[in-house]
């Protein structure tokens, strides 16, 4: 499974998730406990671009919270290259929703945060975290303070920060949710740039269904109470994929998760992707 | 630009406006013959006091000994509140323990623990330093305790899952997102530590603006007694102009 890829380009050894019967389990208000998460199967293979999608409360969060490590494991395992994921590991990079930046560190301090675990010298940690804001371009604004900045330059530098610790899965928690229709989509096109470069393992929760099907090579679909994954669904359009120009594929997707997201029990054969869930690569699809 | 500088200048004009105000209503009551100028004296006659009190070098000495004795009960009570604070707020054990002891103590004012501070440490400045420090550290320990305990999740773990340790998560994260809630303990311990001061100084004193405001009662002195408690006022509001254009530059994404 770690052969090269067929354009050439050596595949990526790392990344490898693998989700084993793993269930989350919360305590209520009245003690009581329930499924966050139920039971589940899931594999992302090095190198994937995997999205989340449904609606709130229906354990995504729960899902992307557990392989980070923040949250325990009522059951089952988690694994990441083999690793069992026990807690917070930069390993595994996490992209927040609320950007989760450090108000007070400037932007090229937030990046060198990130950085410090390596124990290089301080001249090398300035330059790599300058390199690091170049890639998402905001070079200029090494030395503003996140407050100084807007939602979307802010994004940049979680992005920046996340990837400076060379994470080798990269979890993003509807990192663009806040931002408007016309920077989500520079975010979507620097975000794809970047993955392709660097071809981390990608899982992106989002409740945007255009997002998804623009982003990912596979979109599971999820339903809450208890918090399941209901379908898998392989976007087979080729990149660069942009919601103003569709094709078949894509808005065959589109019409299926709509539905889904409308009436959960409609998934049509339970088609829970098995242990292996594999997912071709991208350019052996292209084809 | 126009607006700015009118702001600027309106801001200005406030202190002096305000000030004024309250300095002619005084004098104008006070020189109506409606009150007995004995019991309440006016401005003339405190500004002469004033005088006279400097003259004597007593102005000066006594605020330099009053504000060494808030100055040093604050960075002991500070000191203390802060490293109290962040141990209760960060180790489980410690704050489950000392919480409820530290919430019995809260509601005893200083003046309360001035007879004790003087069977217990004499009537020298020890006692003083006592019972400021104890004041400045209530306020500083409950803030910082506040703010340390209350470090949004999300912080913690962006700084775990970027691969902090514990010493830098707590020196890095912790302590800056942590910082304005000291901060502002620390302003509210300094006003304190003036507060208080006056309740230190009835521990036997024979120096500071407390003890003069003492002392004048025994003479029935209100013009001095005016003094003391303009001085204590002035004092008070220019240490907290400089805290508050410190505290601002320390934890300037505050206002960002």
């Amino acid at each position: 499974m770690n052969s090269p890829l067929d354009d050439g380009t050596p595949a990526p050894q790392v990344g490898n998730v693998l989700i084993d019967s793993a269930a989350v389990q919360y305590r209520d208000r009245s003690g009581k406990t329930a499924l966050a998460l139920t039971p589940t199967n899931l594999r992302f293979k090095p190198g994937a671009f995997t999205a989340l999608i449904g609606p709130s409360g229906c354990g995504k969060s729960t899902l992307l919270n557990a392989i980070a490590g923040f949250v325990p494991l009522s059951e089952g395992v988690i694994l990441v290259d083999g690793k069992h994921v026990t807690g917070p590991s930069p390993d595994v990079g996490v992209v927040f929703q609320q950007y989760a930046l450090f108000p007070w560190f400037t932007a090229i301090g937030n990046v060198e945060f990130a950085l410090k675990r390596f124990g290089m010298p301080k001249e090398q940690r300035r330059s790599q975290a300058m390199a690091g804001l170049t890639e998402v371009g905001l070079a200029d604004r090494a030395r503003s303070f996140p407050g100084q900045l807007s939602g979307g330059m802010r994004q940049r530098v979680a992005l920046a920060r996340t990837l400076a610790a060379r994470p080798k899965v990269l979890l993003m928690d509807e990192p663009f949710g806040a931002l408007d229709a016309q920077t989500r989509i520079i975010m979507h096109e620097l975000l794809l740039r970047i993955w392709e470069s660097r071809r981390t393992t990608v899982l992106f929760i989002t409740h945007d269904v255009d997002e998804a099907l623009v982003l990912s090579d596979r979109i599971y679909v999820m339903s809450a109470a208890p918090g399941r994954i209901i379908d898998a669904i392989d976007v087979t359009s080729p990149r660069p994929r942009s919601v103003e120009r569709v094709d078949d594929a894509y808005l065959a997707g589109r019409n299926r998760i709509l539905r889904l997201l409308r009436r959960p029990d409609a998934a049509s054969a339970p088609p829970l992707p098995d242990r292996n869930g594999s997912i071709a690569p991208l350019s052996a699809r292209r084809r | 630009m126009m607006t700015e500088t009118r702001k600027a200048l309106a801001d200005f004009l406030r202190v002096p406006a305000s000030l004024g105000g309250v300095l002619a209503v005084w004098a104008l009551t006070t020189s109506s013959g409606a009150v007995n100028t004995e019991i309440f004296p006016t401005p003339a006659a405190v500004w002469a006091a004033a005088v006279e009190l400097y003259r004597d070098g007593l102005l000066t000495t006594d605020a330099l000994v009053s504000v060494r004795r808030a100055a040093i009960g604050f960075v002991v009570g500070s000191s203390l509140g802060v490293l109290v604070g962040l141990f209760t707020a960060r180790i489980r054990s410690v704050g489950y323990t000392l919480h409820p002891f530290l919430n019995l103590l809260r509601p005893i004012p200083a003046i309360a623990l001035v007879p004790l501070a003087i069977v217990w440490f004499g009537i020298g400045e020890l006692s003083k330093y006592v019972v400021i420090s104890y004041t400045v550290f209530l306020s500083v320990w409950l803030n910082t305790d506040h703010g340390t305990s209350g470090v949004a999740q999300t912080y913690i773990r962006a700084s775990r899952s970027l691969g902090a340790g514990t010493a830098r998560e707590f020196f890095e994260v912790v302590v800056p997102a942590a910082a304005p809630h000291i901060v502002a303990g620390l302003r509210m311990g300094c006003a304190l530590a003036f507060l208080s001061l006056v309740a230190a100084e009835l521990t036997g004193a024979s120096a500071g603006i407390g003890y003069r405001i003492q002392e004048a009662r025994n003479f029935i002195r209100t013009d001095r007694m005016f003094v003391g408690l303009i001085e204590l006022g002035i004092l008070g509001a220019l240490l907290d102009f400089c805290f508050l254009q410190i505290s601002r530059r320390l934890v300037h994404w505050e206002q960002a």
